[in-house]
């Protein structure tokens, strides 16, 4: 037996066939054994038939992508063994059932150990889905875990119907049996610790709801729909309002009149869905209505690929409706940071009176959970300017209307809430005054008006100028000095560390600036950070790197080294390897661990 | 309460003679008849001269992007449903870009007074045809005569399961104020058609006058279904008053309370976690 700091396990199956809930039952049985998981769910778009494969990366510090390779694979199906029986490692094991798949001669450095887990799921069952129970027991065996923790968690699993968990013990008492008799291989040091894991989609709706937001709006789409999911399962006990849309339109404006009538109030889509809800984006920078509007990225345009992965929207954020408005965007690089992002998201939505947009991606958000190893502190909220009593001040009077919109030394106004007397005012869509009236019909174009719409324009855009200097720097992760600077934002900073570490215990000096705080960029702080660099590369998940482009815009640094992926897979930590390699040593080094 | 409650200090825009002036005087006759306090309605509009109302009516408001005064409706009501929540649009709003969005708070439910001034074109955009104008009807996108149908919002609407259907004209605005009254009595969604004529680009006083009659003078039963649809279907002459109303469908609002409980509304409820709720939440999934 060979004890290590992490493993990899993958396994492959057609859709239908339980692959997820196996997948699940590998990782509860790890994080209840003291160890650090991330986890990523290679599906598809399809209920039934395909190809779908769940990989988990446990490790005995923490863990945050893909990890190395596969060690143990597991292909329930022909297509899962040819798909991926080359990632396995040298010293790696496949195991199989002999039924359903026809073995390659792969060598002697990977062990390929036959068992028979439909034969075995069949006897305790007329359906052939146990065989996923068989198989993990087996290798939980084969990885050194207890028949305790197997059964525990599989009771678990199956708790509302006890004579299916019973069932299932039995059958994994016999798939565990199997893994003794072929040997422990590789084990990690286990304790009796249990750490939750949890996704992206999860811990931001925690942390929304930590931070008062009582109000959601959606309509179903991939990979958003786990927050929905959430919510909904949530509302009756944490008392949140669930507005189901009929198109991500009536989405986003309800989310903005809910945070009219004073709600804290989020909405969340993939891309085409946050495509429809453009106008009002603009709507709601433009009203001053704060809102939390978070977009968890698929890869393509169009429909593309709805269960693949990809960092291609951050364009569309920058860009997103007609002519100049504030607007702030974060990019969670994980399940841990997402929670914070959702706290600090809707201060700074309050404070400034203004959109604030989230990327997620299908990566760390649906597709891949992790461990979160502290327990989510309890938040303050801060309202900013709301005011909550009656107005008599007569600077913020006319005798009709409140000063909504008044013109003042930090660019931010009073604002009130609908219901309080004496505060009438009218939410604006057109260019308007400080009273609130329009600056689009009959005053459109005076001399009054036009100066007006300079001093309005003025007081929206200059509330970036205060934001810019609250955004945090990028993490500094690694050394201070090193020979290579690499830089990544939202979900790529996690290969990228991942390959860091393994790097640098192999001699290299490689530090990672890791950015979440997206835009406005707080170039202060940032710039000497990027200008002390020795040599600088970028990991993203798009085609044109979008995020150089940014940095090139606002800074003025161009990035030539970058690692571009956007096939709708993970970037693995060797492909990171790969690039820093070739750029360090100037040669293709084909490192395979 | 004295109508002169709603006095805005803002002079309405829309052409002498248009008859969302109609409107106007019978929203704030209806809210001053119902003792509603200015600052507890919030009045939700798209773009549109109709949609302009708002300012010209002291309360809240909000004057939201075209066709999408609904959800922003909905939202404000499921945030804080002490509040009277008002639609008021055009036909381009609510029957072209944002009908959608009718359909839907209809068969949802939802707690909102949709009150469309319908005037069966498009007025501030100088006269295109609109989802209610009619076949052959002569207009700067339709120069040789309409060649599509027109929509019948109210007979859709009773079909969908709207749950109060009314149709009012801007030239009878006490009529009027008691159609929007019996609205926001009402259990749920409502909509208030309002034949609201255009003087500049389609004037059609005269015909609605001639046409016009009330269904509560016809003994006419608002909770009959197929007698609403009926009304609604009537092309000889033009029927006002209430076509459909059923008060026995509980509104979505009402419904809401129900599951997550009284005055835990989203407005009122701005409040952080507790540790240990934190915890249990986290430690679901493990």
């Amino acid at each position: 037996m060979q004890e290590v700091k992490d493993i990899t396990i993958r396994l492959g199956a057609a859709a239908g066939d339980g692959i997820q809930s196996a997948g699940e039952i590998l990782a509860k049985l790890l994080s209840r054994s003291g160890t650090y998981i991330s986890t990523f769910n290679g599906n598809q778009s399809a209920i039934r038939g395909g190809h779908v494969w769940f990989h988990v990366h446990a490790g005995t510090h923490p863990v945050y992508s893909m990890g190395y390779g596969v060690d143990y694979l597991l292909p329930f199906t022909q297509l899962a063994y040819d798909e991926h029986y080359s990632l396995v490692n040298k010293g790696g094991i496949i195991i199989y059932d002999p039924s359903a798949v026809t073995a390659r001669d792969l060598g002697a450095d990977i062990s390929q150990i036959k068992s028979p887990f439909l034969a075995t799921a069949l006897k305790y069952d007329k359906y052939p889905i146990m065989k996923n129970t068989v198989a993990v027991a087996e290798v939980a065996a084969l990885i050194g875990l207890g028949f305790d923790v197997v059964e525990e968690t599989i009771t678990s699993q199956f708790a509302k119907k006890p004579e299916i968990a019973k069932k299932n013990v039995e059958a994994a008492k016999e798939g565990y049996g199997f893994g003794v008799q072929a040997g422990v291989r590789k084990a990690l040091k286990y304790s009796d610790k249990r750490l939750p894991f949890l996704h992206a989609n999860y811990t931001f709706s925690i942390g929304a709801v930590a931070a008062g937001c009582r109000f959601y709006a959606a309509y179903p789409m991939s990979p958003a729909s786990p927050i929905v999911h959430w919510m909904t399962a949530h509302a009756k006990k944490l008392g949140i309002t669930v507005f189901l849309g009929e198109d991500e339109i009536s989405v986003i404006n309800a989310t903005i009149g809910a945070a009219h009538a004073g709600a804290r109030a989020m909405c969340a889509t993939s891309g085409g869905g946050f495509a429809l809800m453009q106008e009002a984006v603009g709507e709601a920078a433009m009203t001053e209505t704060p809102v939390v509007v978070v977009n968890v990225m698929r890869t393509g345009p169009s429909t593309g690929l709805p269960t693949k992965t990809s960092q291609g929207d951050l364009n569309m954020m920058l860009g997103i409706s007609q002519d100049d408005f504030p607007r702030a965007i974060f990019a969670p690089r994980n399940a841990p940071d997402a929670y914070d992002i959702a706290v600090r998201s809707f201060d700074i939505a309050e404070r400034y009176q203004m959109p604030v947009m989230v990327l997620l991606d299908f990566q760390i958000a649906d597709g891949g959970y992790m461990t979160i190893d502290h327990d989510f502190e309890p938040v303050d909220i801060n309202r900013g300017k709301l005011l909550n009593s009656d107005g008599t001040d007569k600077e913020l009077h006319n005798g009709t209307w409140f000063r909504r919109y008044q013109l003042t030394p930090d660019n931010i106004s009073p604002r009130p809430l609908p219901g309080t007397p004496n505060m009438m005012y009218v939410a604006k869509t057109d260019e308007h005054d400080e009273w609130g009236h329009d600056l689009s019909d009959v005053l459109a174009g005076l001399k009054e008006s036009v100066l007006m719409r300079e001093k309005m324009q003025e007081k929206r855009m200059k509330k970036m100028e205060q934001l810019k200097a609250e955004m945090k720097a990028p993490e500094l992760v690694g050394q201070t000095r090193a020979d290579l600077t690499i830089v990544s934002w939202g979900s790529s900073a996690n290969p990228v560390r991942e390959a860091m570490e393994v790097m640098n215990s192999s001699g290299l000096k490689i530090n990672a600036l890791e950015f979440s705080d997206i835009y406005p960029l707080n170039t202060q702080a940032i710039v000497p950070l990027l200008k002390s660099a020795e040599r600088l590369m970028i990991v993203e998940a798009n085609y044109t790197s979008q995020f150089g482009g940014l940095l090139r815009k606002e800074i003025g640094i161009d990035i030539k080294d970058a690692l571009l992926k956007y096939n709708g897979e993970p970037i693995y930590p060797v492909e990171v390897e790969r690039m820093v390699r070739n750029i360090m040593v100037k040669e293709v080094e084909s490192h395979v661990h | 309460m004295s109508i002169k409650a709603y006095e805005s200090d803002t002079r309405p825009d829309w052409c002498p003679g248009c008859g969302d002036f109609g409107v106007l005087a019978a929203v704030k006759d209806a809210l001053a008849a119902l003792n509603i306090p200015p600052h507890n309605v919030v009045i939700s509009s798209g773009i549109g001269c109709s949609s302009n109302f708002p300012g010209f009516i002291k309360t809240y408001g909000f004057h939201g992007l075209h066709g999408r005064p609904i959800p922003v409706a909905i939202g404000i009501k499921d945030a804080n449903p002490n509040l009277t929540v008002l639609v008021t649009a055009g036909d381009g709003d609510e029957y072209g870009i944002g009908f959608n969005h009718m359909i839907h708070a209809a068969r949802r439910n939802d707690d909102i007074k949709v009150i469309v001034m319908n005037n069966e074109i498009y007025g501030l955009t100088t006269g295109q045809l609109s989802p209610t104008s009619r076949l052959k009807q002569v207009t700067k996108t339709s120069p040789s005569g309409s060649i599509i149908y027109p929509l019948n919002p109210l007979a859709a609407l009773i079909g969908d399961g709207a749950t109060f259907v009314a149709r009012g004209f801007s030239g009878q605005p006490k009529h009027l104020s008691m159609l929007i009254q019996e609205a926001i009595k009402h259990r749920g969604f409502a909509l208030v058609d309002v034949l609201s004529p255009c003087v500049t680009w389609y004037d059609i006083y005269d015909e609605v006058r001639k046409l016009m009659y009330k269904l509560e003078d016809k003994g006419h039963n608002p909770t009959d279904f197929y007698a609403a649809m009926k009304a609604a279907k009537e092309e000889e002459k033009l029927p006002l008053g209430i076509f459909y109303r059923d008060e026995t469908k509980p509104s979505f609002q009402e419904m809401l309370k129900e599951q997550i409980g009284d005055g835990r509304w989203a407005s009122k409820s701005v409040t952080p976690l507790n540790s240990e709720t934190l915890r249990e939440l986290e430690y679901e999934f493990s």
